[in-house]
């Protein structure tokens, strides 16, 4: 649809997505016709971030989700214009706090479900009862 | 009173406005917030420039000054925060990109507001306002509200009502609404509730026996373009469903400042956005330094032509200054870190810098209040090519002045995170 969306080449120190790009800093310089073909250095960005204009970049704070492999500690990438779905793993706002949680949909309502034992699920009667922030597409796990 | 089916296919502007725009920046990274009183406060936490409209319930008037609320905040349990622009500078360059997408030709018209150009049936319009109203929600975070018109000042004056009945729920299409309704409201409405009338021109347009927006309507636009200007008789014929405001290529804001046209010929090289570029740097600089002022945050944007729907494009990025200036080489500098966003190729008939986060030049007095002699006597041009050939660093500014104070005369006690831009600030999200 000629809609020009997602990353171009992003200028290092400029936004804050430059931080995850290779650690080389990209020359500030014009995308030339050239690069539509060249596939040398990867572009993090080209490739983890589908829609830039609705992605936001969370740091996550406690361990519940540490069954999913998202650790204290460790970024997320949100994509705000995907339709959360079952099994997805979400911001869901609660208490008026962004919170991590995999959403599930069944038959018998809407489940918010951390990835830890010690933590309890919460369970509403449908989506529309949820403010959902955003589904998290990458965990950018510090290993 | 059935119009042709060609009448009713007109293109049509609509106009989108963010709600309270800097507290909903706030909100989108920090629910807590919702539903509680929160006014922004301007540089150096001066007055409310911002409230929500929990804020506009208690009462307080935009531009109260914070040492009047603060003693009753806690009672109210008032939210003051100071003024994040490079939060804000950075919502609006994402919502400014997703309404690209709606739209084949848009215009920024401030830090928050755009113009579409819209086509359809009533009916259409109505459902492509909603379905922007729902994206920008959605996707970047703001509530907007949209309104769509024949005119630009029937289309703001349309998002005017949407914002303040809520029956519209958010999308209001003038033609949509029975005559009869649309007369009450413009009776109602003073005459400087309108886009373009001056609040020093009301006792004339009243002397004149024009106290209603109704009343300038019904105006006869030679005689309003005799005795006021020309700005004024377009005022009158948009009313009267005549397109004809052109938009302006400078802006001045309550706190912003923007530099934005459109090409006769389409830009579709780097080079020559970034030659556009430079002049949006010199002319900001100018102007700031005719205000005695300094900006912190630089965006840039630009946008192709509607004569060409294929290649539609709105690329759009907040830059933030490494310190406050009204340098002409750093602002240039900032605005050609636009370039990397643009496609080599596409044909971009409109672009812009808008420079936000303003300040009064530091402690150190300016070389002179009125003027910038650094830029009339091409210093700027002059630092640059000496930058360019000997390296950044190799030359500076002789004078503290025009470079402004640091950062840490600026009061800010109540700033919330700069989420979007500062990898160390990120949004906190609770696994627990
Ligand atoms: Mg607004």
């Amino acid at each position: 649809m000629g809609v020009v969306v997602g990353p171009r080449v992003i200028d290092a120190g400029m936004s804050l997505l430059s931080v995850l790009i290779s650690p080389v800093p990209v020359a500030a310089g014009y995308p030339s016709p050239a690069q539509d073909y060249f596939d040398g250095r990867i572009d993090l960005n080209e490739h983890l971030i589908k829609d830039i204009t609705s992605t936001y970049v969370v740091r996550v704070s406690g361990d519940s989700m540490e069954g999913a492999g998202i650790s204290d500690g460790d970024e997320l990438i949100v994509n705000r214009a995907l339709e959360p779905k079952d099994g997805s793993v979400v911001i869901a706002v609660l208490d008026g706090e962004l919170t991590i949680k995999r959403l599930r949909i069944t038959g018998s309502g809407v489940v918010l479900q951390a990835e830890n034992p010690a933590y309890p699920d919460i369970r509403v009667p449908s989506v529309s009862d949820l403010v959902i922030w955003g589904v998290a597409t990458r965990c950018l796990h510090h290993v | 009173m059935s119009k042709p089916a060609t009448m009713r296919q007109m293109p049509q502007i609509a106009h989108v406005d963010v709600n309270c725009f800097y507290a909903s920046a706030e909100r989108a990274f920090d629910p807590s917030l919702e539903g509680k009183p929160v006014v922004v406060l301007s540089n150096n936490d001066g007055c409310a420039v911002t409230r929500s409209p929990e804020a506009k319930a208690l009462g307080i008037p935009l531009g109260e000054p914070w040492f009047k609320l603060a003693p009753r905040a806690r009672e109210w349990g008032l939210v003051a925060l100071s003024s994040n622009y490079e939060l804000y500078g950075d919502i609006s360059a994402r919502v400014m990109e997703l309404l690209g997408r709606y739209s084949a030709w848009l215009e920024v018209y401030s830090i928050d507001e755009a113009f579409l150009g819209v086509k359809g049936t009533p009916e259409e319009l109505l459902d492509l306002g909603r379905t922007t109203k729902a994206a920008v929600r959605r996707n970047v975070g703001v509530p907007v509200c949209v309104g769509i018109a024949g005119t630009k000042t029937l289309a703001k004056l349309a998002n005017k009502w949407a914002k303040n009945n809520p029956a519209f729920d958010g999308v209001c299409h003038w033609d949509s609404v029975p005559a009869a309704d649309r007369e009450s409201l413009m009776r109602r409405l003073s005459v400087i509730e309108i886009w373009g009338v001056a609040s020093r021109l009301t006792k004339r347009l009243n002397g004149l026996g024009i106290h209603s927006i109704l009343d300038l309507s019904r105006a006869d636009p030679v005689m309003i373009r005799d005795r006021f200007s020309v700005v004024m008789m377009r005022t009158v014929l948009e009313l009267q469903g005549t397109p004809c405001i052109p938009m302006e290529e400078e802006r001045i804001g309550r706190d912003q400042l923007i530099f934005s046209r459109s090409f006769a010929t389409p830009i579709t090289t780097a080079a020559g956005m970034r030659q556009v570029m430079s002049v949006y740097g010199q002319q900001a600089s100018a102007r700031l330094a005719k205000h005695g002022l300094q900006a912190k945050v630089l965006t840039a944007f630009a946008g192709t032509s509607h004569f060409n729907p294929k290649d539609t494009s709105y690329p759009s990025v907040c830059v933030p200054l490494p310190m406050p200036t009204a340098d002409p080489v750093l602002l240039t500098r900032a605005a050609h870190a636009f370039l990397p966003h643009i496609n080599e190729g596409i044909r971009y008939a409109r672009a812009g810098i808008m420079v936000t986060d303003l300040r009064p030049t530091g402690n150190q007095a300016p070389l002179s209040l009125f003027e910038n002699p650094h830029e009339e006597r091409h210093v700027g041009t002059l630092l640059e090519d000496v930058t360019r050939r000997y390296g950044r660093g190799s030359i500076g500014l002789g004078h503290a002045g025009i470079r402004g104070g640091p950062d840490w005369t600026m009061k800010r006690d109540m700033l919330s995170p700069r989420y979007t831009t500062h990898w160390d600030e990120l949004p906190l999200v609770k696994a627990a």
